[in-house]
């Protein structure tokens, strides 16, 4: 159906364009890194926008490549039990592998298969970013398609809808707010963890890629807090401006697949109406943003309808691949712990282990402690906090380096680096769980709240009683988030290099990033990742389960 | 305002005084408009939608600050949430984590009643409403007649001087509404329920001429009062099919149209 076809020109123009750009970005980049071995960053303020470019067109690439593989995973696993049994533990896992685990696969994998060439070193740059986004992707889609509700998919069926029309009209649409909202912590993550993406380690290699993460790690370690500070600012222009040109209009465009009421229709901020005004803004997201999406949803159903009819051959694949995948794996463990006598480091990781964990834990506490009442005082006013949430995920998104100096200049006023891990921590941790909680809040009934009201329940008697059993399964979640990216956060903030001095304090996640980053001894990198990755599931499943579960049960809304 | 001449006429128990409602300053809800409510009767708010007459009990009950406007209780003027009102939800508005008895006990908890008497307190209403038994129950183990039923019993057990009821039987089937409309009426005429006044929106005219002493009817766009009808005239119990109560409702549907 061809509507306002004189349209399209633009359209097609701006997305040639946007491809050739990240085509000639691509090779610029590469050209960078011939002859390879580690070179010197060149820290000229000027060239920040280049790496900018880099750094974006690195995690654009890896967001839709995760884009596309959560939309057919999460799809397989919501409508085969079969595959929900295999798919789902497995995303379990490799979530709570915090990033530096990868780094073997990264380097051994993609490096390896181009012949360390630059285009292998940027392709386990966006391997590495696409691990912090892709997880919780497949778990929004997969979670949106299990909550279908039951009269749209009759309905589907009725009218006979298959193939790419099914996914087009009935799946994706369903997926979009889902995708969206997990789109905003994706990217928050792969900022998060951009400066690990772009500085690779293992053993004795090293890699490093220009871009604006490995500009703030240099200028972070040097000590030129000018150069930081800049790095900073990019970072948080490009957040603000992807808030204001791509997600907001994208939240707008999303609102119309919503499935069921929401809670509280919160007004547009006022920048937002501003901004609308512009013809810049408007353009942008009526000839780009909008068409482009439409157009990715329609090209996606094609490939994806094709995966799907293909899917039992690929299961087959993959069910043999599996296998062998793995057990070479196992030889490879096994020949790195049998190859030498184990180090002496080893013996040390179940305390290092114990430490962490205490942080971590203390640090979801704290979050959640805090950010109920400042949930509570966001949730009151609804206009505010549409920019309230704007600004937890543009604040989410700034790397723990850029909090580096700053913990610095407390340590030299006596705080100690144990506190000072816990702070970094809590710099990605306390915004989950906010994140969370104010959407909790803002899905309470209104007439719930006016209940409340009217029988005379404020303050403390009104948080206890009301408000978080209100938010509990939210709140519960958040914390759940936290304690993943705790773990997660725990490596970059137990061990800094701030100022040409290095900061550490015992831990697990010191202990992995000295073995990763200094020692390259991969036995210490196995053990310790092997038990943090089993502690986080081992927690999952026994604690963080059962009390979801519990808390839904319970709490749950559903009037 | 067109009301027969009383021989005595009842305190104000509530009065509203140019109350206005705005929304972004700008659009016009409500008003500007004076209404008083007198102490002891049984009023009633009907209007087509958009009429604003939730906005306006919002208000009585002090969850909403109107515009502009004064808003007096026993001739002084108040400001916030109104102590001596309490509210029965179109939606039940019941907390799905607390006991029905909990539930009813909440406001009392509120006000700092000890756990024995506030305990003992909120049982005796839910005994008042039928639902004896059904203490330890979840909300969401209930039909929603007897959600309704614990909502009711919520508000009546703060003992306020006023009940606000937006919409208590549009969520309910007919025959479980009408059973909680008698049951309504009863508790108000007995003395075993302090409330005496009752103000009630609804956007059922029969609903409201079957139950109230005075009806206040509301037009839309902005929300004014378009008139108010004294039905003290018609004896109670009212049946529907009294020809006085019909023509009475037919009147009204004309005053509507």
């Amino acid at each position: 159906m061809n509507r306002r076809p004189r349209r399209s020109l633009p359209v097609d123009l701006s997305l040639i364009t946007v491809l050739a750009v990240v085509v000639v970005a691509v090779l610029l980049g590469s050209a960078h890194l011939r002859p390879y071995n580690a070179p010197e960053l060149d820290p000229r303020p000027a060239l920040l926008p280049l790496y900018l470019l880099f750094s974006l067109t690195r995690l654009v690439v890896a967001y839709i490549v995760a884009v596309l593989l959560a939309l057919g995973v999460g799809h397989l696993a919501a409508r085969s039990t079969l595959a929900r049994r295999v798919i789902l533990p497995i995303l379990d896992v490799l979530q709570s592998v915090p990033i530096l685990g990868f780094f073997p696969v990264a380097v051994g994998f993609f490096i390896g298969v181009f012949h360390g060439s630059a285009l292998g070193v940027e392709a386990a740059a966006v391997f590495l970013i696409f691990t912090s986004m892709f997880w919780n992707l497949a778990f929004g889609v997969y979670e949106s398609l299990i909550t279908l509700p039951e009269e749209l998919v009759l309905a589907a069926n009725e009218f006979r809808l298959r193939g790419p029309l099914r996914w087009n009209r009935l799946i994706l649409p369903a997926t979009i707010p889902g995708l969206l909202y997990n789109s905003l912590v994706s990217w928050a993550n792969g900022w998060y963890f951009l400066i690990a993406s772009e500085i690779i380690a293992v053993g004795p290699a090293r890699y490093t890629l220009p871009g604006l993460g490995s500009y703030l790690a240099q200028a972070v370690t040097v000590g030129r807090n000018d150069q930081t500070l800049l790095a900073i600012g990019v970072l948080l222009a490009t957040t603000v401006g992807m808030h204001l040109l791509l997600w907001g209009p994208l939240d707008t465009w999303a609102e119309r697949f919503q499935l069921g009421e929401s809670g509280d229709h919160p007004r547009t901020p006022r920048i937002a109406r501003a901004l609308g005004r512009s013809r810049i803004v408007r353009w942008v997201t009526g000839s780009i943003v909008i068409p482009l999406s439409q157009q990715v949803l329609s090209t996606s159903g094609r490939v994806l309808h094709f995966v799907g009819r293909n899917m039992a051959w690929m299961g087959a694949a993959l069910a043999l691949v599996a296998p062998v995948v793995a057990v070479y794996g196992g030889r490879r463990l096994y020949a790195l712990f049998a190859s030498r006598p184990p180090s002496a480091e080893l013996a040390a990781i179940p305390g290092d282990l114990a430490l962490s964990f205490a942080r971590v834990a203390f640090g979801v506490v704290v979050s959640a402690v805090v950010s109920i009442p400042v949930a509570e005082r966001v949730a009151r006013h609804p206009r505010f906090r549409v920019a309230a949430l704007a600004v937890i995920q543009i604040l989410a998104s700034l790397p723990a380096t850029a909090f580096f100096p700053l913990i610095v200049v407390l340590l030299t006023w006596g705080l100690g680096m144990n506190a000072g891990a816990i702070l970094l921590a809590l710099t990605t941790m306390f915004w989950y769980v906010l994140f969370n909680v104010v959407g909790a809040a803002a899905a309470i009934p209104k007439e719930m709240q006016e209940a409340a009201e009217t029988l005379g329940l404020q303050g403390l008697r009104y948080l206890r009683r009301i408000f978080v059993p209100a938010v509990l399964p939210g709140l519960v979640t958040g914390c759940v988030t936290a304690w993943g990216a705790g773990w997660n956060a725990m490596i970059l903030c137990e061990y800094i290099e701030a100022g040409g001095r290095t900061h550490s304090v015992r831990g697990v996640g010191a202990t992995l990033d000295r073995a990763t980053y200094l020692t390259g001894d991969m036995q210490v990198v196995a053990a310790s990742l092997g038990v943090m990755v089993l502690l986080i599931i081992t927690v999952n499943q026994f604690f963080w389960e059962p009390l979801y579960r519990y808390a839904a049960d319970r709490y749950k809304m559903g009037v | 305002m067109s009301e027969p001449a009383r021989i005595a006429e009842p305190p104000v128990l509530l009065g509203l005084e140019g109350v206005e409602q705005l929304y972004d300053g700008k659009i016009r809800i409500l008003g500007p408009m004076d209404l008083d409510i007198f102490e002891g009767e049984f009023l009633s708010l009907v209007g087509p939608s958009g009429c604003g007459k939730s906005t306006l009990l919002r208000i009585v009950a002090g969850v909403l600050r109107p515009t502009r406007g004064r808003l007096r209780l026993g001739g002084r003027p108040f400001r916030g949430v109104n102590r001596h009102a309490a509210m029965v939800f179109q939606s039940f508005a019941l907390f799905p984590w607390m006991t029905v008895v909990d539930n009813v006990a909440l406001g009392l908890e509120a006000r700092g009643m000890g756990v024995r008497e506030r305990l003992k307190k909120a049982e005796k209403y839910i005994d008042l409403v039928g639902l004896s038994g059904y203490e330890r129950a979840f909300p969401k183990e209930l039909s929603r007649g007897m959600k309704q039923l614990v909502g009711l019993a919520r508000a009546l057990a703060v003992e306020p001087e006023l009940l606000c009821m937006d919409e208590p039987f549009s969520a309910l089937d007919v025959l479980t509404a009408r059973t909680i409309r008698d049951l309504v009426l009863d508790l108000w005429a007995s003395s075993e329920v302090t409330t005496k006044t009752i103000l009630l929106v609804t956007h059922s005219i029969e609903e409201a001429v079957a139950m109230s002493d005075r009806v206040v009817v509301l037009r839309a766009n902005p929300g004014r009062i378009a008139e108010t009808v004294d039905l003290q005239g018609l004896p109670r119990p009212r049946r529907s099919d009294a020809p006085a109560v019909r023509e009475t409702v037919d009147r009204m549907y004309s005053l509507l149209a």
